[in-house]
């Protein structure tokens, strides 16, 4: 494993750990999420740049493309969430409690 | 300077391990920033220019531009600290999976691995992922008119989504 490899997949890893165990707020596992799509492209351009294989550098562009769709999609959960429970906090998606 | 891109690995790593171990949303989006400005550095090293501004153009200048005001949804009156304990265990644990990882995995990592590779064309104005791109243009036609009638439906979701009209209360938010 290169060195550049080891840097993005643990990245990856890391931003998928905050995903899984953010604690208090929404948008912090939102950021997270971020953090992840952030490590796929810079991923994908090394994938381009180091083997150089030029017609896979359209994919980081279609990749941030269909991320920034998602991250409008996840704030507008977040603006939902607020609207409705007065806070983004994760403690007050409490309605499936037992 | 022939360790720069070993400056810029680091930290991507250090940067992220800062975003999950955040102990408020204003300090995740900092450090996404920072990690965004140096992966840039890291794509630029390996001779990626184009790229590079497009990650600090469109996702620095546009996704978490957005981000970094919606986190005023999160304000809180006594934002936690670096120096909170569950963040700062939380950022131990991170640096010391990443350290047990990378004895796990670094094996043959010799001094010349960590440098920037350009194997690109060597003195040109065209350089090689902006050609690259380019061809999104004239082969991927369809990706792009896909890309477009994705990016219209995010909208209408988004629109439905916040509309708060007939089913929630309308509030200042």
């Amino acid at each position: 494993m290169t060195p550049a490899h080891f840097a993005f997949s643990s990245a990856f890893m890391l931003g998928l750990a905050g995903l899984a165990f953010h604690r208090t707020h929404f948008i912090s596992a939102l950021l997270c999420l971020e953090g992840l799509m952030l490590s796929l492209f810079i991923a994908l351009s090394l994938w381009t740049l180091q083997f150089d294989s030029m017609n896979s550098a359209s994919m980081p562009m279609i990749l941030l493309a269909f991320s920034a769709c998602e991250a409008g999609t996840g704030l507008a959960l977040l603006v939902a969430t607020t609207r409705t429970h007065s806070t983004n906090r994760l403690k007050n998606l409490n309605l499936l409690q037992c | 300077m022939s360790y720069m891109m070993y400056v810029l690995l680091f930290g991507l790593v250090l940067g992220l391990v800062a975003v999950a171990s955040n102990p408020s949303p204003y300090f995740a989006a900092l450090g996404l920033v920072v990690v965004s400005g140096v992966g840039c550095g890291v794509l630029v090293s390996s001779g990626g220019c184009f790229l590079s501004l497009i990650l600090f153009l469109i996702y620095l200048g546009g996704m978490l531009v957005v981000f970094a005001y919606s986190a005023a949804m999160a304000a809180e009156p006594y934002p936690e600290g670096w120096g909170s304990w569950p963040a700062l265990r939380l950022m131990v644990g991170y640096v010391l999976g990443v350290g047990v990882a990378w004895v796990f995995l670094g094996e043959g990592w010799y001094e010349e691995d960590w440098g920037g590779f350009d194997g690109l064309v060597g003195v040109s104005v065209l350089r090689g992922d902006m050609v690259g791109v380019s061809v999104m243009y004239s082969s991927g036609g369809w990706l792009l008119v896909v890309g477009g009638w994705v990016l219209l439906l995010t909208l209408f979701v988004v629109l439905e989504l916040t509309r708060g009209l007939a089913r929630g209360a309308l509030r200042a938010v």
